[in-house]
């Protein structure tokens, strides 16, 4: 399986008639490759990940999965095209088990059981630790392991676009930088794309292949990590909150 | 006001009061398991009860007699999940879409609304008129005690209907799904499932076991118009009594009410038979405000 190109172009999106909170956004997402989107709050970082899944329906623009259009489709059936969505916060089900959650986490192969049983082994081998607790409601789980399988639980159906909306929204550093190692083992097994909003910038950084930085909904600056280096990053966030154009 | 009370006469009572509370917790776990999934509190709960006993009792008088009693309560279940499914689907469901503002909340006054419409339809189809399907069964003999026939029959279809339920939510990929979103809706939209979809057929679930309570106690009480309003008061008392959005409440509470009817009935005077489940509430409310299995939101 390997990861999926997005093409978004132009898109403009927002929750109120006439007011947009993304503008005209256009980016490429190359397969396999993790693409970091930076910027202050209120730029639109995870108003772009819920409008390409499907949660919000963009007011213009398009967005393209390996060719195909699909800004005007729900979240349901954009899962089925093999993109799976990493909200903010623990996006588990508390009083199902590790494997319920694991098995919801398979949905879309549920008519094909032999797949899905191989999914969740593979999964298992890839995160050890939780096979000992698949039968422990994920409400019983360390803050670290609920972590883990919260990113298990995206892997199962093998996706080949992650969205991953603020991954380390108030964890602790070593928390943090779990989450990081659980998106680099996704990214090694799967060879997913990664599309990644974190306000965390050095670690978004360093997993990222492209820096995207996105203010008042706009693109003010994208290019490669070797370009958009830390310092840079900072620098142009800097600029954006102090209202410094460009 | 107390009433002597043999041990046989007082053992009649309760199993009376057990298989009445069987039938009620058909009626609350509907309301609850719908709360439980789409948020809503459906007040036109009672209303799909008395479709269903109607549609049981019209298939049993006018199609297949009382012998097939049995027979007539799939195709009452199921069309009243049919119903369900519609009334979701063109009233309900555009408030889940297009992120309508405390759509929860607009939702139940809809079925406020609804409540209404389909009790002052029924009124007007069938007039003041009394029905019942009647019962061939025979009087049951449980050691020294005597029930009626269709009174046991109610209690032991609804003790399967729960099975089947059970079954359904527990071994299931739609069970699976329904039992996700009651506990994260945002969560089983990310695994792929077609939540307005699921929403539909929780819907139909939950008012279809209205439906077959309706069905089941259509012989036991008469069929008329007006018959789903102390099905409602009594399926939201038990909610209050076992924890909103809780499965086990909806049947621990359905049993506590039943009993307690029961008993209150024996032990002090049977004219006050809706007052004792008020003062189990009411005790309850006082000792426990969440309920039996209530919870607090749980998170991980």
């Amino acid at each position: 399986m390997s990861g999926a190109h997005l093409a978004i172009r132009e898109l403009s999106a927002g929750y109120q008639p006439g007011i947009d909170v993304v503008r005209e956004v256009t980016l490429d997402l190359p397969p396999g490759r993790v693409t970091a989107v930076v910027g202050p709050n209120g730029a639109g970082k995870s108003t772009l990940l819920k409008t390409v899944f499907g949660f919000l329906r963009p007011r213009a623009g398009q967005v393209t999965l390996d060719g195909r259009p699909i800004h005007s489709l729900g979240p349901h059936r954009i899962k089925g095209l093999g993109v799976g969505y990493v909200p903010q916060g623990l996006n588990l089900f508390p009083q199902l088990t590790v494997e319920e959650n694991l098995r919801m986490g398979g949905w879309t192969l549920r008519r094909d059981g032999r797949r899905l049983r191989a999914r969740l082994d593979q999964v298992y081998d890839l995160f050890p630790a939780l096979r000992q607790h698949r039968r422990r409601p994920a409400h019983e789980l360390s803050g670290g392991q609920a972590r883990m399988l919260a990113t298990a639980r995206e892997v199962v159906p093998e996706p080949r676009l992650l969205l991953v909306d603020e991954p380390t929204a108030g964890l602790s550093p070593a928390l943090s930088g779990q989450v990081y190692e659980f998106l680099a083992t996704v990214r090694r097994a799967l060879g997913t794309s990664l599309l990644l909003v974190d306000q965390q910038i050095q670690e978004a950084l360093e997993i990222a292949d492209h820096v995207v930085l996105m203010d008042l909904g706009r693109v003010r600056a994208q290019g490669p990590r070797a370009e958009m280096h830390l310092a840079r990053v900072r620098a142009l966030i800097q600029r954006c909150l102090e209202g410094v154009d460009g | 006001m107390w009433l002597a009370v043999s041990p046989g006469l007082l053992a009649q009572f309760t199993l009376a009061g057990l298989m009445m509370g069987v039938l009620y917790a058909l009626m609350a776990l509907g309301i609850t398991f719908i709360y439980g999934v789409m948020k809503t509190i459906n007040w036109a709960m009672g209303e799909f009860y008395m479709i269903g006993s109607f549609v049981q009792y019209l298939i049993v008088s006018h199609l297949l007699g009382p012998d097939l009693w049995w027979l007539a309560l799939p195709a009452t279940a199921a069309s009243v999940f049919v119903l369900g499914m519609l009334v979701q689907r063109l009233l309900l469901r555009p408030m889940f879409v297009g992120g309508v503002e405390r759509r929860d909340e607009y939702a139940t006054v809809i079925t406020i609304a609804l409540l209404l419409l389909l009790r002052s339809l029924a009124a007007v189809i069938n007039g003041p008129y009394q029905h019942t399907p009647g019962s061939h069964l025979p009087d049951v003999t449980l050691g020294p005690l005597s029930v009626p026939g269709a009174e046991v029959a109610a209690a032991v279809v609804g003790v399967l209907v729960l099975g089947l339920f059970f079954l359904l939510l527990h071994r299931t990929w739609p069970g699976l799904a329904l039992r996700a979103a009651a506990q994260n809706r945002i969560g089983v939209q990310t695994a792929g499932v077609d939540l307005l979809r699921l929403d539909m057929v929780a819907f139909g679930i939950g008012v279809s076991l209205a439906a077959v309570a309706g069905g089941l106690l259509a012989p036991v009480y008469l069929v008329y118009p007006t018959n789903g309003a102390v099905a409602t008061t009594k399926g939201f008392e038990i909610i209050v009594i076992g924890g909103l959005g809780s499965i086990w409440g909806a049947l621990v509470g359905g049993l506590l009410l039943g009993l307690a009817e029961a008993l209150g009935s024996a032990l002090i005077a049977p004219a006050y038979q809706n007052a004792y489940g008020f003062l189990l509430l009411i005790l309850l409310l006082l000792i426990r405000p969440i309920g039996l299995f209530g919870e607090r939101a749980r998170v991980v």
